[in-house]
């Protein structure tokens, strides 16, 4: 009977380390990847504003080769902008279109961030409830030393 | 000498290592060696970008400008092209740039690529240290299972006389005997004619070994080579490792000597793995030896480092850097005391492994050798010993 329990409460604590924890972990990455996204793209926006602030026509600007070593380079027509839209493609832009286009892909950036924070607080659920069993478990024998994680 | 009293001590390996804690420490030393892995394998990326790099730098200026798409942010390009192909704004590190022309950019890469090959070249030389130091603890491990015996012996009149010698061997200590002035004199002259001599002693050796003969000459002869060594030691470290070794070693060595010392020569069964090399060289046919010969000679020398060297680190295996450093101090005297009975210790050893009659490996500190009295020993060898006493005596006379 003791030992059957000691097993199942070993069996908990495993599904928590091995599943849920790394899962979590993953989560949380994939999350941080899109809010970098997110990021990239609104400093997009701002350029692409400043640009049309200025009227800008033609620009000169440092190309990094690579270890810090800087090129100048010219373009001489900046209405056109070739825009990355996701696997490797890049489609060319006018500037209001690709305003356009960054504000839908923020908005699938939004959702794909809500999304994943709720799969993160279900997880975190999860190991919530996983840890209060085992402490269910333990406790009738026990005091009520298993504490459940927090995250 | 070798007339006083002898004391001993006999120590399982087991008991000072136990395995799994050997076996903790090496797995211990496996991760830091994967991590050091790891770090090469960036470095080499680094070497390639940069190699890379600099094929392009050599390149930009052959035309006067190149079409490209001109990143703008991290998610959008303008088509554009490169202009001023000769002008190259390079970081010097802080945040301060400066403007360079294709080829001193060259010169700055190269420069970075020669630090970076250096660092490859620092981490390699750690990832050996992680290597041998793996291969240490796995030996212990395995002799420690087996149910190694460690014996050890003191000898108290010599025992202070080799203090002061080894003393003297230091050179940086104020107490230079005068015995030992000549010694310190030419290193290099040393060195060279002591190898060639040992070399030649060990042929002699290997002829000598079937002949069972006055194993008190035998002591002798090992004793004479035993100094001259020492010597050889000193040397080797001057020549290797530079100042720093050579002065751990001496003070070590001393340490060393002062605690325990060694063999009696009129003792013959509780002798370490180096006299009982000969005894096994003179009892038992060479061929048995050389076939029981498996070990890599790394892993002996530092098995039978490590056997030498558990006094000092009393049997502590969490300070398994400590050991291993000890160690490797160590491990050159006893190349160079061994090169004589190398062979044979190497055998005796694997005898033990093989044939599992032996219960324990006898160890033994032959470095602690009188010199003063090897002169006198010599003589008298000349004089009774049957067979040893030639090439001795030969070593002997060059040496001095």
């Amino acid at each position: 009977m003791d030992s059957l329990r000691q097993e199942k409460v070993q069996k908990f604590e495993e599904f928590v380390d091995r599943r849920l924890k790394p899962d979590l972990v993953h989560a949380i990455a994939e999350r941080d990847k899109i809010f970098d996204q997110q990021k990239i793209f609104s400093d997009l926006r701002k350029n692409i504003e400043n640009l049309e602030k200025n009227s800008v026509t033609s620009l000169r600007t440092l190309v990094n080769l690579g270890s810090e070593v800087y090129m100048q380079a010219e373009v001489p027509d900046t209405q056109h902008i070739f825009v990355d839209v996701g696997l490797g493609f890049h489609v060319e832009f006018t500037w209001s279109e690709a305003l356009k286009f960054i504000s839908l892909r923020k908005e699938k950036l939004e959702r794909q961030i809500e999304e994943y924070t709720r799969l993160i607080a279900s997880i975190k659920a999860q190991i919530k409830l996983v840890c209060e069993g085992i402490r269910e478990l333990l406790q009738i024998p026990e005091e009520k030393t298993v504490e459940g994680r927090v995250f | 000498m070798g007339k006083s009293e002898v004391k001993g001590t006999v120590t399982s390996l087991s008991s000072m290592f136990p395995a799994e804690e050997t076996q903790k420490a090496a797995k211990m030393v496996e991760e830091k060696l994967s991590e050091k892995q790891n770090e090469m394998n960036q470095l080499k990326e680094f070497i390639a970008d940069n190699t890379s790099l600099i094929n392009l730098v050599q390149k930009l200026p052959d035309e006067l400008h190149h079409d490209i798409m001109v990143p703008f942010g991290k998610a959008a390009f303008f088509p554009g092209r490169l202009i001023h192909t000769n002008e190259f704004l390079v970081l010097l590190g802080e945040s301060y740039y400066t403007e360079r022309t294709a080829k001193q950019t060259v010169e700055i890469l190269k420069r970075r690529g020669k630090s970076l090959e250096s660092k490859v070249d620092a981490l390699k030389a750690v990832m050996q240290d992680l290597k041998a130091e793996a291969s240490f603890f796995d030996s212990t491990a395995s002799e420690a299972a087996e149910g190694l015996v460690e014996i050890r012996e003191y000898e108290e009149d010599n025992s202070t006389k080799w203090a002061s010698q080894s003393g003297s061997l230091e050179l940086e200590t104020p107490s230079v005997a005068e015995a030992d002035n000549k010694m310190g004199a030419s290193e290099d002259d040393d060195y060279a004619r002591i190898m060639s001599r040992l070399e030649e002693l060990e042929k002699e050796e290997l002829a000598a070994e079937d002949n069972e003969e006055n194993l008190e000459d035998e002591d002798e002869d090992a004793n004479a080579v035993e100094s001259d060594s020492n010597e050889d030691e000193l040397t080797k470290a001057a020549e290797g490792d530079g100042d720093e070794d050579e002065l751990t070693k001496p003070a070590f060595h001393r340490k060393k000597d002062e605690g325990y010392s060694y063999l009696d020569h009129g003792q013959r069964y509780s002798e370490s793995p180096r006299k009982q090399l000969q005894q096994f060289n003179d009892k038992e046919p060479i061929e048995e030896m050389s076939n029981k010969y498996k070990h890599q000679d790394l892993t002996n020398q530092f098995a039978s480092t490590g056997l030498t060297e558990e006094p000092v680190t009393k049997g502590e295996i969490s300070h398994g850097r400590i050991i291993q450093e000890d160690t490797k101090t160590l491990s050159p005297s006893i190349n160079a005391s061994a090169p004589f009975e190398k062979k044979s210790v190497q055998t005796s050893k694997s005898e033990f492994d093989s044939s599992k009659a032996f219960t324990g490996s006898i160890v033994e500190h032959t470095q602690n050798l009188d010199k003063s009295s090897v002169g006198t020993n010599t003589t008298s060898l000349q004089s009774s010993g049957s067979q040893p006493s030639k090439p001795v005596s030969r070593f002997k006379m060059q040496r001095k």
